[in-house]
């Protein structure tokens, strides 16, 4: 694949070829007011067993996950920028990830890869009179909705309600407005996911789909969320499929805690399809410290999920959709508890080994055929990854944040080695 | 629909009955007169029943007659007649009780359908109307839970052998694998009645999606979807009780349907291709004695979800493409000049709310060719939700279709057609809902509610999700996803 010899040609040359031109400094006020960019990149080799897959027995894969390059740019004291990300994930996980009730963009039980091209966004901010900041971002990457990536969260498995949560890989074009503690976003997007890692949104829907976000952020370090989105279609490329209703709210807490860093976050998510002919919720909480080079975290969520016929390969649904219906839905409990320890790191390289465990545990809601007793042979889930986050220069970008919101707040798993 | 007039009740007159209460002028009904301007007719109840033919409603059908003032009047004369239907009220005059009430029972005819009684009051200049409908009963003869590994997909039935397939989207039973389409082959006896026989297994598809024994009994064409070896695949019924593979023709994505149809002397299967690239694909099936399927035509079909099914007949063939709507194509008719190798764009009609799935274009009494069903595939959970209605497309113009009707039916939406044609009645599989019927006579036009004269639920309330629907003779035969095959009883005559 030509991605994957661009992705080790990336990785090998790029931190050289562009560590001489670039400074480190990243400072929403870019007091020298210099051009800046700033090449980084982060990946997990993680070694994945879980006590039971569909069709019953268990299973276990090593992968490098979550194996992104990034760039970052600013001009004009920071009033222009660049986020860019680019995820080899298609080339390193093409068959996904296993994990207990992930789905979405075709893939049943196993999270998807990402497309080759996370996050291409340039977005421009300035001030304006009585301490009104407003920006204007467009690209490819996230609509102003719902809650962080889970790749810049504390655990290496992705939540259920990934596809409830966040709205990315689009198409966008993204209004913000600050005033103090006040931020509000709205975006115009395409609704079409992705159906491969190679595949660029459908231009010719960019529009159909729209997006609102309300920030606030009453005390340093805590960020209440709000946020709506109508997304047309996105399950179906050519525009066919239902289209999402989705509202979103959350509490992010940012803050010193134990001599160390804490984090949380509590978030709801709500999705309808066919004027409520289906609803599917989420609920989920998580935390994490961060002290010296421990990191320990916890996730609990309870998400619905809507269940789909699958193909031959177990793992994969039926795409192109033929028609509007599911055989029934789920909701998932997934405890996720991780530990890791930061080794020799510096402020640009940081190794992390750690260990996270989860239990999962599936029911059937309502009516529809779909048995988890006849698809896994029981309803309950242990899933052990034993991984190694590497971190280089990384500067805790919490992707999704663009304009006026560039720059709040830190990615948690790049915390501990920021803290350095 | 209540069709009812009623009248002004002026604030004014209100006002002047409550100042006058202890007086003269008399507000509580019985003796103000009815003028013939003013009366009114309420319908209280009785108004949207069902009851069978030949027998009587539940409830009676009760007016209430009213004053200028608005005040019951006692002792008005109500008239009471039929204006469709063939029932009669028990009474076809009655004066208002002392509530200013007239009631009558309803007594159905011998006829099924939509009755219209209406009901007005002597001097007065407002009808009112009810709707009631004649229902017959739907029963279960023989079969059910005899598909019991898998869940069932279409059925065909022919002589005395009837063909049903499978699902296997999902599994049903642990241990029986999802790879592996089956025919399900039931042997009908004397009674109509269905013993389960042989079984055929299709190696490398996953689901049996069409299913059709053609009209001279010796092919058995199947349309398959999943796996590796998904498409169209033929059986020679040279011993019916033992269908014998013939040929197959692989379409990568599947074909989600197949209908056959003798066009020119040669027999075709036109076909649904499934997306990424959706198509009309049809197939020359003329040479299957020397073991052969040759592609016959390709037509493209817009990737909005694409096609789902197809019906043809008379030369024309009605592509059923979601939200596309209907395609109708000359495949030998001539009023476009095309053929089954060649077919020809005629009209494009959208049905409102999309997601056509399937029709059947019903040839009626004396050569009425007006009406096409389309059956609306809306959002379902398998196996217990369903949604969608169905709709009547005017066709008579061809080149310009209209939609004049729909039938819809809470909680639940239609999949595949049969119509008796001879008595104007569609039996529609219902998912959720089994088996409706519903009477088609007539002009059909605006809702078609008051028209379903039958129901059944053949896997009970629980156990039912109903795929298709085939008359034969005086029998009912339906397949259900969730209850297999069965024999139910048609609308007696």
């Amino acid at each position: 694949m030509r991605l994957s010899s661009l992705a080790a040609t990336v990785l090998l040359l790029g931190p050289a070829s562009a560590a001489a031109q670039m400074t480190m400094e990243i400072d929403a006020d870019s007091p020298s007011g210099r051009p800046w960019a700033l090449l980084s990149a982060t990946a997990i080799t993680a070694y994945t067993w879980m006590s039971r897959v569909p069709r019953g027995a268990s299973l276990d894969e090593f992968h490098l996950v979550q194996p992104i390059v990034m760039l970052q740019a600013g001009a004009l004291r920071d009033r222009l920028r660049f986020e860019g990300a680019i995820d080899f994930e298609g080339a390193t996980m093409p068959n996904g990830e296993l994990g207990p009730g992930l789905w979405g963009e075709g893939f049943i039980d196993r999270r998807h890869p990402h497309t080759y091209f996370h996050e291409l966004i340039l977005s421009g901010a300035v001030p304006l009179p009585g301490g009104l900041h407003v920006s204007l971002a467009a690209g490819k990457g996230f609509a102003p909705y719902g809650t962080d990536d889970p790749m810049n969260r504390p655990a290496e498995l992705f939540p259920v309600n990934h596809h409830w949560s966040q709205i990315l890989e689009r198409a966008v074009l993204i209004a913000g407005v600050q005033w103090r503690p006040l931020v509000l976003e709205a975006g115009l997007f395409n609704g079409d996911e992705p159906e491969n890692p190679s595949q660029w949104p459908n231009l010719s829907r960019f529009g159909d789909s729209r997006s609102i976000r309300l920030l606030i952020h009453p005390i340093e370090g805590v960020e209440l969320q709000g946020s709506h989105a109508v997304v047309k279609s996105p399950e179906h490329r050519p525009g066919a499929g239902s289209d999402n209703y989705k509202w979103s709210a959350s509490v992010r807490v940012e803050r010193p805690l134990l001599g160390g860093r804490g984090y949380l976050l509590g978030e709801w998510a709500h999705n309808s399809e066919f004027d409520g002919f289906f609803t599917f919720r989420s609920w989920l909480i998580e935390s994490a410290w961060s002290g010296g080079r421990q990191r320990p975290y916890y996730r609990y969520e309870n998400t619905d999920r809507p269940e789909e016929s699958r193909t031959q390969n177990p793992f994969r649904g039926v795409r192109p959709h033929l028609e509007n219906s599911i055989i029934g839905s789920s909701r998932w409990s997934v405890h996720t508890a991780g530990y890791g320890v930061e080794l020799g790191s510096t402020r640009r390289l940081g190794i992390e080994p750690f260990v996270e465990v989860s239990y999962a545990r599936v029911r059937k809601l309502g009516g529809g055929i779909y048995d988890p007793q006849l698809i896994y042979g029981g309803d309950s889930f242990w899933r052990l990854t034993t991984a190694v986050r590497l971190n280089w220069r990384m500067q805790g970008h919490r992707m999704g944040r663009y304009g006026v919101t560039a720059g709040q707040g830190v990615a948690d798993t790049q915390m501990t080695h920021l803290m350095k | 629909m209540i069709q009812t007039m009623k009248p002004i009740h002026s604030r004014v007159s209100s006002a002047l009955c409550l100042l006058f209460a202890a007086g003269a002028v008399s507000c509580g009904g019985g003796s103000e007169p009815v003028t013939s301007t003013g009366a009114g007719l309420t319908v209280l109840s009785g108004d949207h029943q069902t009851a069978f033919r030949n027998g009587t409603t539940g409830q009676d059908l009760v007016v209430e007659v009213n004053s200028d003032s608005a005040h019951p009047v006692a002792g008005a004369t109500v008239h009471w007649f039929v204006t469709v239907g063939d029932g009669a009220p028990s009474a076809s005059a009655q004066a208002t009780d002392a509530h200013g009430q007239s009631r009558v029972q309803y007594h159905m005819g011998a006829n099924y359908g939509l009755n219209v009684i209406g009901a007005t009051v002597e001097g007065g200049a407002d009808t009112a109307y009810f709707e009631e409908t004649a229902i017959g009963s739907i029963a279960s003869i023989a079969g059910g839970n005899n598909v019991e590994q898998r869940y069932s997909s279409d059925l065909t039935v022919h002589g005395d052998y009837a063909y049903t397939g499978s699902w296997n989207w999902f599994p049903r039973t642990a241990g029986v694998d999802t790879l592996g389409a089956s025919i399900a082959v039931f042997h009908l006896d004397g009674t109509g009645a269905p013993t389960r026989g042989d079984s055929v297994v299709i190696r490398g598809t996953i689901t049996l999606s069409d299913l059709q024994v053609s009209d001279d009994g010796q092919w058995l064409v199947a349309s398959t979807e999943g796996g590796n070896q998904e498409g169209l695949y033929v059986y020679r019924l040279t011993d019916p009780a033992h269908p014998a593979f013939v040929a197959r023709y692989l379409v990568a994505a599947g074909l989600h349907t197949s209908t056959l149809a003798v066009l020119d002397g040669k027999l075709y299967a036109f076909t649904a291709k499934n997306p990424g690239a959706p198509a009309l694909m049809v197939f020359d099936l003329s040479q299957l004695a020397s073991d052969t399927i040759v592609l016959a035509a390709t037509v493209p079909v817009p990737a909005n979800y694409g096609l789902h099914d197809t019906f043809v007949r008379g030369g024309i063939a009605f592509l059923f493409a979601w939200n596309t709507g209907v395609e109708l194509y000359d495949v030998g008719n001539g009023v476009k000049g095309g053929s089954p190798t060649n077919p020809k764009a005629i009209s494009t009609i959208a049905t409102s709310g999309g997601q056509a799935h399937n029709g059947w274009w019903f040839w009626g009494p004396a050569d009425s060719k007006q009406y096409l069903f389309v059956g609306q595939e809306g959002p379902g959970s398998v196996g217990s939700t369903s949604s969608g209605d169905i709709h009547v497309l005017d066709v008579s113009d061809l080149l310009h279709p209209a939609e004049v009707a729909f039938f819809h039916r809470e909680g639940a939406g239609p999949h595949n057609f049969w119509m008796d044609e001879g008595r104007q009645i569609l039996y529609a599989a219902y998912y959720n809902a089994g088996v409706v019927a519903i009477d088609v006579s007539g002009t059909l036009s605006g809702d078609l509610g008051a028209r379903e004269i039958g129901h059944v639920l053949p896997g009970g309330a629980q156990g039912t999700y109903t795929w298709g629907v085939q008359l034969v003779g005086t029998s009912l035969y339906d397949i259900d996803m969730l209850d297999g095959f069965r024999q139910l009883n048609a609308l007696a005559p």
